[in-house]
């Protein structure tokens, strides 16, 4: 009998080969879609989850009040670690945890910088990094040691055993390496090339050892079998009974979880990438379900085709479930033959998707576990498909269907309709989120910064740079391409400091108000391109501009004075007056608002911060790089040279939303293009139907164009409907996703425009290419067919 | 065998109601041949449809080998008509994607009949019905004839007790058409009851009795000697 059925199945699809290309081509699409979306979700749900102790890891929070808000910071005072372990017995073990740094690695003759992190000696007792040479439990256990990852160990003591070798770091300190990274798996997002101690680098920036003083992260280990509640209650105040200032609470987020959900809102969490994984998830299945649609739209329309086959199968005796068991089974054959095709298109594009999403994916055929997941979503599929146009087919009545005079049934008709509508609707959200992320994208690319990001670059501030900037800066100002030259503590990206040491006269002391601070050099706001509204520009004509500041717009606001430049302000207890008012500048990514903000020069002891930033001549960048080089290698030969192009790193900043954009085009294109190959299936279908009628039509005199117009108003009124009912849960979804940023686009009317204006072209092109050729058939010809 | 009586069925559209049977009411005995003749549109089909257990009455008593089935719901339907009537159409009916072979085996599949014993039964039924050297063509490559020599072949693969042939020979000319009639009969002959709707008084000659109708009624019985 299954032969049978499957004689039929695949008699069927052969006898109608551009419904079964539609059928299967938009199902292999949407499974293309859904699989690729599957494996990038299993992929981010899977981040971080490696480590053997994951439950009982956690990441350090810190609340920090200000000005009535809670803002929430993965940083800890550097003695955090040392000391929690010390008085919290559940922690058993804690490390700090360092940003990335990129010392400067030097054994005899080669040199390179490096990125990699500085830890204390429990972090790969609490981590799953393996070594491939050394001892995870001693390995980091003195303060001069270091693990190099195997690239590392290759690159630097090519041929010999690293073990015990010494590295000279930043041309100041000895290190020796105690281990060897083996691989670090891809479902880490701690990526690092060396560990260092800890302790090194906190013999240079002695800031990190006071309470009040937050940066680095602070990883803890909880011993087995301890309350989280408990912990967090006794963390609540730690840092208040060390620091009697201070206004931070600390509290516990699972290492495994932090991954997914990094963004806090008033000292809760508030999503993350985990929203991506949530809406990529309704992609792949809204696009699925299109599909889907197709499969059940051309399915029901086809039941008239096939009618005499079912009245003829229950005359010799089929139960009605014999025939949903046909059907379904029916469905679940092509759904197999999709899923072939899907597999073979991912293996096809999963390399430009990885490209795309900096991802590693792999379809992985070694795994039972992953043809579980193939077969069960081909079986969901199939079903899916299948089962309504299974049911409709089913329920038929042989002597009507054998009278060979079946109308077509007006509920099922509806049904078809409305599936349509249901397709386009999801189509047409689909590509109003695409239109509405591709504005906001642009916008952040194109937004006026407040300062002029073109031409602008920067460089590390480091060695002996860092002794004789003013002359490197006088040096560097006489060669050709350079315009101007300056040095700030921040780089042009983001002021990252920000203190609450800031008083003035008339000040409120009850509110703790956050400015950001930016100690610079002479000419900062010529080489940025900042714009003045008062005052004037730090000047080396003013003895005494080291006690003197400029603000921006908003500070000035937080101030409070109604005319700035003059008044006294106070910094770190440096008594001395505003010089000037800076129009507001992002200062900033553009998903927080613009922040208060001082600039002052640096004091002599302070060095000259921590960036040169250099403006070159508009057009000539090619100069500029190549006279930066000479002056780098002169001044810093020890140094490798490296640049940033500002307007570079800021698109970087916005990588995800970057990569959204490519993703939500590519879903909403495919999306519309599944729903015009079921929409084409069923105008091709409709055509055929109503061959005869359009043949007796012509005969009685009707034109083409008014054929055409019949044909094609019924698909138009649906599009239509779809658009109603689609615009404003696209509005209301791309409103919350525009929530994440603080400066954004306003959904404006000529979105819904475009893209009404796009789904209803798309549509009556699709309708009219079959449309066309149906109403200008020979009606002679169409006639003798009957 | 069967026996039927105050049958009555009602056809409801929204506005207008037709009595397509009124209490018609007669019986067959095994191994009848009965024919079935009146205008266009008396119900004539309707009658057979519900002989066949294709669809049911509105009212009225249907006896079919001993068992009331006025009330039979489908599945119970579709168990009797399987294992028990054999239908010949007027338009052949045969399934487009199918072979002959395919088609003719197509009744034993439901009813689970072994693969040996189908093999053997269909090659049977093709050889009486001088079919074989086409077991593997599709219907569009038949003609008329060749269609319903078929079409018989079906119904009768499954060794039915009665068969139901609405109009068998409307279609074909009467070469083709007094072929068919003639496996009826030896079909007849060999045991199975058959019931035959015909507008051709050509064709009702090959039956024992016919049975006149108009409007939804039966109106005479003339038995053939
Ligand atoms: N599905 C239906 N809905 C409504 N009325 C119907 C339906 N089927 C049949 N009828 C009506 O019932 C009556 C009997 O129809 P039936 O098909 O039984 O006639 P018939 O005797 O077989 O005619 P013919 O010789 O033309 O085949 C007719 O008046 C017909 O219009
Ligand atoms: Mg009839």
């Amino acid at each position: 009998m299954l032969k049978n059925y499957f004689k039929t199945a695949w008699r069927n699809l052969l006898n109608n080969k551009l419904f079964s290309f539609i059928n299967i081509m938009g199902l292999a699409l949407g499974m293309t879609c859904s699989l690729l979306i599957m494996l990038w979700v299993k992929d981010e749900l899977a981040m971080d989850k490696f480590h053997a102790n994951d439950s009982r890891l956690y990441r350090v929070m810190e609340n920090q009040f200000f000005s009535g808000a809670i803002s929430t910071f993965p940083s800890t005072p550097g003695i955090f670690a040392e000391n929690v372990v010390k008085d919290i017995p559940e922690i058993q073990m804690a490390s700090q945890f360092l940003w990335e740094e990129e010392p400067l690695f030097t054994v005899n003759d080669t040199f390179d910088k490096e990125k990699g992190r500085y830890v204390q000696k429990d972090f790969l007792k609490m981590f799953s990094f393996k070594l491939t040479k050394g001892d995870v439990a001693t390995a980091l256990a003195r303060p001069d040691a270091v693990v190099l990852s195997k690239k590392l160990a290759d690159k630097y003591f090519k041929g010999q055993d690293p073990m015990g070798k010494m590295i000279r770091i930043d041309n100041r300190e000895n290190v020796i390496v105690t281990g060897v990274l083996d691989e670090i798996p891809k479902s880490s997002s701690l990526k690092f090339d060396f560990l260092m101690s800890f302790d090194l680098w906190a013999k240079q920036n002695t800031w990190a050892k006071d309470w009040g003083n937050n940066g680095p992260r602070c990883y803890v280990m909880l011993a087995p079998n301890t309350s989280l509640e408990k912990v967090n209650a006794k963390l609540k105040g730690y840092i208040k009974s060390k620091n009697k200032g201070s206004n931070v609470e600390v509290f516990l987020q699972n290492y495994g979880e932090s991954y997914l959900y990094s963004n806090w809102e008033d000292g809760k969490p508030n999503g993350g990438r985990i929203e991506y994984v949530r809406i990529f998830s309704v992609v792949a299945i809204v696009i699925l379900l299109i599909a889907c649609i197709n499969f059940m739209n051309l399915a029901t329309a086809r039941s008239l085709k096939r009618s005499r086959e079912i009245g003829v199968r229950k005359v010799v005796g089929a139960s009605k479930r014999q025939l949903i068991g046909q059907f379904i089974g029916e469905s679940l054959l092509v759904s197999f033959m999709a899923m072939g095709a899907a597999l073979l298109i991912v293996l096809f594009i999963l390399p430009s998707f990885n490209a795309l999403t900096d991802k590693q994916l792999a379809l992985n055929f070694g795994d039972a576990s992953f043809w579980s997941t193939i077969i069960l979503l081909t079986l969901l599929t199939g079903i899916i498909s299948g089962s309504y146009p299974a049911l409709f087919m089913s329920s038929l009545k042989p002597i009507v269907v054998l009278k060979g005079a079946l109308k077509i049934n007006p509920s099922a008709a509806f049904f078809r309709k409305a599936l349509v509508v249901f397709q386009f609707s999801l189509s047409i959200i689909l590509i109003l989120g695409m239109i509405v992320v591709y504005r906001q994208i642009d916008f952040i690319h194109n937004k006026n910064l407040g300062f002029a990001r073109e031409d602008l670059l920067f460089i590390p501030l480091e060695g002996e740079l860092a002794k004789n900037f003013p002359t490197f800066k006088q040096e560097l100002l006489k060669q050709p391409g350079i315009k101007n030259v300056t040095s700030a503590s921040s780089s042009p990206l983001e002021v990252g400091s920000s203190t609450q040491g800031v008083t003035w006269p008339g000040k409120d002391t009850t509110k703790l108000i956050l400015f950001s601070s930016n100690p610079i050099s002479y000419d900062y706001i010529n080489t940025m391109g900042i714009q003045l509204v008062n005052g004037r520009d730090f000047s080396n004509g003013y003895g005494t501009d080291t006690l003197n500041y400029l603000v921006n717009e908003a500070a000035a606001r937080k101030i409070g004075y109604k005319d700035p430049v003059g008044k006294e302000l106070t910094m770190w207890g440096d008594k001395g007056t505003i010089i000037g008012v800076m129009k507001d500048f992002h200062h900033n990514s553009l998903h927080v608002p613009i922040e208060p903000l001082i600039l002052r020069l640096v004091k002599k002891d302070w060095g000259y911060g921590s960036f040169v930033i250099i403006r070159s001549e508009a057009g000539k960048t090619k100069q500029a790089l190549a006279s930066m080089e000479k002056m780098v290698k002169q001044f810093n030969p020890g140094f490798p040279f490296r640049y940033n192009f500002t307007d570079q790193e800021i698109s970087k900043t916005y990588k995800t939303e970057f990569t959204v954009n490519k993703l939500s085009r590519y879903f909403a294109f495919l999306a519309i293009f599944i729903s015009c190959l079921g929409l084409f299936g069923l105008v091709t279908f409709t055509a055929e139907q109503r061959t005869k009628e359009i043949g007796v039509r012509k005969v009685l005199g009707a034109s083409v164009p008014g054929i055409l117009a019949m044909l094609s108003k019924d698909f138009l009124r649906l599009v239509l409907i779809a658009i109603v009912i689609a615009s404003p849960l696209a509005w209301w979804a791309m409103h919350k996703w525009l929530q994440d940023f603080a400066y954004r686009i306003d959904i404006g009317w000529s979105v819904f425009v475009i893209a009404d204006f796009a789904a209803i072209a798309i549509a009556m092109l699709t309708v009219s290419f079959q449309a066309v050729k149906a109403a200008r058939a020979n009606p002679v010809k169409s006639l003798r067919t009957e | 065998m069967i026996k039927i009586s105050n049958l009555e069925k009602i056809y409801r559209t929204e506005d207008v109601e037709t009595v397509a049977l009124n209490k018609v009411s007669f019986d067959v005995k095994e191994g009848e041949f009965v024919a079935i003749m009146g205008p266009s549109g008396c119900g004539k089909s309707t009658l057979l449809n519900i002989l066949g257990l294709l669809d049911d009455p509105d009212g009225g008593s249907f006896v079919f080998a001993g068992q009331e089935v006025a009330h039979y719901n489908e599945r119970k339907r579709a168990g009797l008509r399987k294992q028990h009537i054999g239908f010949v159409f007027q338009s052949f009916n045969l399934i487009d994607e199918l072979t002959v072979y395919e088609n003719v085996e197509l009744p034993l599949l439901y009813l689970k009949v072994g693969a040996d014993e189908r093999k053997k039964r269909v090659e049977e039924v093709l050889e009486k019905m001088q079919i074989m050297h086409r077991k593997n063509h599709f219907p569009q490559q038949l003609s008329g004839g060749q269609q319903q020599r078929v079409a018989v072949a079906r119904a009768v693969v499954n060794r039915p007790r009665l068969i139901l042939a609405d109009e068998p020979t409307g279609n074909l000319d009467s070469i083709n058409g007094n072929e068919v009639m003639q496996m009826l009969t030896e079909l007849n002959d060999a045991g199975t009851t058959v019931i035959m709707v015909t507008h051709s008084e050509h064709d009702a000659r090959y039956s024992h009795r016919i049975v006149r109708m108009l409007d939804g009624q039966v109106v005479l019985e003339n038995v053939m000697i």
